[in-house]
């Protein structure tokens, strides 16, 4: 019976930097994904004369062509190549005006709105920006970039990774750190100060995490903005097919295994912990450790079952909220970015600029908000000559859709497209419609299927106050099931986005190298 | 250095790590119920597999017949998968011991399809291997696995135009046939022209069933045309020779834009690629079904010489590695099937990526037309068996069969 050093369960993001972790060091490595292709939601997908990105808006830690960011030197370390694309904006919010503002105009669009905030990348170019459209918030803004300069400076310091309780005895001379994760994003902008105005446009990006200003803690919020505002974000030039093909090779070049549209059906237990896995249902596989990428909650009810699931384990999966669903329009276009009249990368479209009202509009499809990415203003000839590709992305929760049935479902996702699609001309005082040459349209079942999370999640959990970074990145040993398997990716500390996935991943490959190496392997 | 959210109070952080663990014994010890909304729609729309049997069959034409197939709940399938019209079953065949599959399109409503039926429609192809077994061996009460519904050719409401000219040819009249129904049903809004390719009136298929939709609905209309009339074919409506651009205007709107929908054998492709250049249609009005895989590579202009015959393709399927030898004018796919591999498919025409499959060592020949691999793909050697013709000995990594 051969047995692996480490399983790695599931190729997204998390499983695929665990698994090049784990066979760069040296360990057997077998990794197993049940889709054909790595990523998860890193990948690509071609229609007619379009490839399209399915789902990174913006990476950050790609850092400028000077400076190493954390996520371009992860992929340095592991010897993998990318052909990165830095960006020179943040985001364009636009709100178009409601009945009554006194304070709306018509903006070089020609659309009477109520704000259009253009941010530029830099601390000092985003603040004087803030300063520009509501006066008083430039010192609040350079403040906030101080406070997430210095909790970085922390990070740093404490040599952020494995040693948790390094973090843990450090706090007390962090008390900046206590205070944003104990307060909300709109507490901590109160605090400095920042004009309400100001705080909406501040808190765009909370739709990236999927929590809104009264609900998300500030700290991490922080490390976002700080993170997206300092260089700016990047892109690798041929999707995220070529990041997760790209890792894919450093673990076949140092031995390890990826078996593709092999689903792990069940775990193997043995005394009290896992001791293998399954493979599409008839085949056994054992191992020393496990990583797994997939869904707690669907490991529980799916793999392991009542009788081994151990019960904080269940009591946490209970306890916690799926995070955000998204719904993403991949638009084709006949036309170029100019001659549609799409001038940014990346325009947030809501009918409020503030947050709280924003995540209270989506617990439905209503065409409140609505984010517009052209991908051509990053990379310029990602599409023939004469064309360009956007996609169109809103967020839900949970159930939205419980009341379609299957033979609604086609209908459904074309009103919902529709929504969005007029949503975006009318903000941007532009024609979408008659030059749409390809389209898919991907809700949360699509995106179900291809992650096969809770509600298609791709956020894991919801970072509520109580379970945000700080807590998790503390309690992270506590919360793993068994010695021997450890959760990665967007459920675990960091939460959602593709580089706090990736560094979960190298994380848990760290945590078992170190076990193995302690086992005298 | 002053905080400059001093006002903001530090007590809050013990409990904080205290009230996580606290929140966490709120939770419920049952297990998670692994299902929602979103999985249940997902689950519907795409089983993995769908084991059917075969209820009637209808016959056509001499050489093609049309199979009801119904649920079998005995396997484990309550429930057809729904469907846009347009869409096709990848049909998993066991013939003679070896694995082999095949795509059709459904060519039923899909509103049959929620009263537990589906029909498949083939048509015999000289030589082929698993059409012919499939008109001789299947009958009512045969078991059969297929797919879920799969494929990107259907009407889609926010790119095409109000109004679609399909061109059929041949056993490329199924997708149509569901579509005109989809039409009649409400399930789809769009009108739809038909203009149907046929030998002779005799090979016409689904004449009656297409004449009823069209008394049923003004949205659906069919036009036939015969490249070999017979005497007796001397129905007014029926046009001559072949479907020309001229013909194609005749039909189209003249005040409105119109998208072409064009399914039918290799041929009728090639053919209509000239016709259509003189309509001058934008790109996006004109959308093709791929119907098959491509057989013969050596007439390709771009194909090499100096081929050998046979090559050796080692394949490496998880964790068992195998050599076989093999015809360098089968596809990479062929080739293992042949040798009793089964291999990940569902279109076998390039296009849905399904077999997406490592290039370890060695060379491949991808019609270009046929190459619809992602650019990353293409860096880091991955291709599609199902339309890869070795030029050398090979060594591949390939998924599980699914
Ligand atoms: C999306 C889709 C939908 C489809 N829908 C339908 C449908 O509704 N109804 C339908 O009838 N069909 C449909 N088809 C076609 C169908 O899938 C099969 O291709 C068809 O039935 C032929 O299969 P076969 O096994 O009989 O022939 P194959 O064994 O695949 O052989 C095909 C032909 O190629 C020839 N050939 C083999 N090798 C070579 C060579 N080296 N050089 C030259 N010629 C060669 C054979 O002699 C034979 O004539 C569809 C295909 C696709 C992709
Ligand atoms: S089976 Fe569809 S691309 Fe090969």
């Amino acid at each position: 019976m051969k047995q692996y050093d480490v399983i790695v369960i599931g190729a997204g993001n998390g499983g695929l930097t665990a698994a090049a972790n784990c066979a760069k060091a040296g360990l057997s490595t077998l990794l197993l994904e049940r889709h054909n292709i790595p990523g998860g939601s890193a990948s690509s997908f071609v229609r007619g004369r379009f490839e399209f990105e399915p789902s990174l808006h913006e990476l950050s830690g790609v850092g400028k062509e000077d400076e190493v960011g954390s996520v371009s030197n992860m992929f340095h370390k592991l010897g993998a190549k990318i052909n990165w694309i830095t960006e020179n904006s943040t985001f364009r919010l636009v709100v178009p005006a409601k009945d009554g503002d006194k304070d709306a105009f018509i903006n070089d669009d020609g659309v009477l709105v109520s704000v259009d905030a253009r941010m530029p990348v830099g601390f000092e170019n985003f603040a004087k920006k803030l300063d520009e459209i509501v006066p008083g918030s430039y010192e609040p803004a350079m403040k906030a970039f101080g406070l997430s300069t210095r909790m970085y400076e922390a990070f740093d310091a404490l040599g952020e990774g494995d040693d948790f309780s390094g973090i843990f005895k450090a706090l007390p001379y962090f008390p900046d750190l206590m205070r944003m994760t104990t307060h909300t994003l709109n507490e901590g902008l109160d605090a400095l100060g920042m004009p309400k105005k100001a705080q909406d446009i501040f808190s765009t990006y909370w739709s990236y995490m999927g929590v809104p200003g009264a609900q998300f803690d500030f700290l991490y919020y922080l490390t976002v903005m700080h993170s997206y505002v300092m260089n700016g974000a990047g892109m690798p030039k041929y999707r995220s097919h070529e990041l997760s093909l790209s890792i894919d090779k450093v673990i076949r070049d140092n031995g390890g295994e990826i078996w593709y549209n092999s689903e792990v059906t069940s775990v193997i237990m043995k005394d009290g912990k896992p001791a293998g896995v399954v493979v599409n249902g008839d085949k056994e596989i054992y191992a020393k450790q496990f990583i797994c990428n997939a869904s707690p909650d669907f490991v529980w009810s799916d793999l392991i079952g009542k009788k081994d699931a151990p019960e904080k384990q269940l009591r946490m999966s209970n306890a916690r909220k799926t995070a955000a669903s998204l719904t993403t329009v991949y638009l084709g276009m006949n036309k170029t970015k100019e001659e549609l009249g799409i001038k940014d990368y990346s325009v947030f479209i809501a009918n409020s600029a503030n947050s709280d009202e924003q995540f209270a509009g989506s617990q439905n499809y209503d065409g409140n908000y609505c984010i517009i990415n052209c991908l051509n203003h990053v990379i310029p000839d990602c599409t023939p000559p004469g064309t360009s590709m956007l996609f169109l992305t809103t967020i839900t929760f949970d159930d939205v859709m419980k009341d379609v049935r299957p033979q609604d479902y086609k209908k459904y996702k074309n009103k919902v497209a529709k929504l969005m699609i007029e949503q975006c001309e009318k903000a941007l005082n532009i024609k979408i419609q008659p030059y749409i040459e390809e389209i898919e349209i991907a809700l949360p079942p699509t995106f179900s299927r291809y992650l096969n999370t809770p509600y298609g999640t791709p956020y894991g959990y919801r970072l509520e106050m109580w379970d945000s970074m700080i807590p998790r990145t503390i309690q992270f040993a506590q919360d793993q099931p068994y010695d021997n398997f450890i959760f990665c990716g967007a459920s675990q500390e960091r939460g959602d986005g593709y580089g706090c996935a990736y560094h979960s991943g190298e994380k848990a490959a760290n945590i078992v190298i170190k076990s193995l190496s302690k086992e005298g392997k | 250095m002053s905080s400059p959210i001093k006002s903001l109070t530090v007590k809050k952080f013990p409990s904080l790590l205290s009230g996580r663990q606290k929140k966490f014994k709120t939770g419920s010890t049952e297990l998670p119920s692994g299902t929602d909304s979103a999985r249940e729609l997902a689950r519907a729309l795409h089983p993995d597999f769908q084991y059917l049997t075969v209820a009637e069959v209808i016959e056509r034409a001499p050489d093609c017949k049309s199979f009801r197939l119904i649920p079998d709940s005995n396997r484990g399938t309550k429930k057809l998968a729904y469907f846009a019209a347009g869409k096709y079953l990848t049909v998993f065949e066991n013939i003679n011991g070896l694995q082999v599959t095949r795509a059709y399109s459904i060519s039923s409503s899909p509103k049959d399809s929620l009263d537990g039926k589906y029909e498949l429609t083939v048509k015999g192809v000289e030589g082929g291997a698993v059409s012919n077994y499939i008109l001789i061996n299947w009958t009512p009460g045969t078991e059969v696995k297929v797919s879920a519904p799969a494929g990107n050719f259907e009407y889609q409401p926010l790119r095409d135009a109000k109004t679609v000219i399909g061109l059929a040819g041949g056993s490329g009249i199924t997708p149509f046939v569901s579509m005109a129904n989809a039409v009649a049903d409400g399930d789809e809004d769009f009108n739809l022209i038909l203009i149907y390719g046929s030998r002779n009136e005799d090979s016409i298929l689904f004449k009656d069933e297409l004449d009823k939709i069209a008394a049923k609905t003004n949205k659906f209309k069919v036009v036939h045309v015969l490249s070999e009339p017979n005497n007796s074919d001397s129905d007014p409506g029926f046009e001559k020779g072949f479907i020309t651009s001229e013909l194609i205007k005749k039909y189209a709107p003249f005040d409105e834009p119109y998208s072409i929908f064009i399914c039918g054998p290799q041929q009728m492709y090639n053919y209509l690629d000239n016709e259509l250049k003189s309509l001058g249609l934008e790109k996006k009005y004109i959308r093709r079904e791929t119907f098959g895989e491509v057989h013969n590579p050596a007439s390709f202009s771009d194909y090499p010489s100096d081929v050998p015959d046979t090559v050796n393709v080692t394949v490496t399927i998880c964790d068992e590695t195998k050599t076989v030898s093999g015809s360098t004018s089968d596809t990479v796919m062929q080739i293992l099937e042949k040798q009793g591999i089964a291999v990940p498919s569902r279109c076998r025409s390039g296009e849905c990526g399904f077999c997406h499959s490592h290039l370890i060592s060695g060379k491949v020949y991808i019609p270009e037309n046929l190459d619809y691999r992602r650019m990353a793909d293409k860096m880091y050697d991955c291709i599609h068996p199902c339309c890869a013709f070795p030029l050398t000995d090979i060594v591949i990594n390939v998924p599980a069969a699914k």
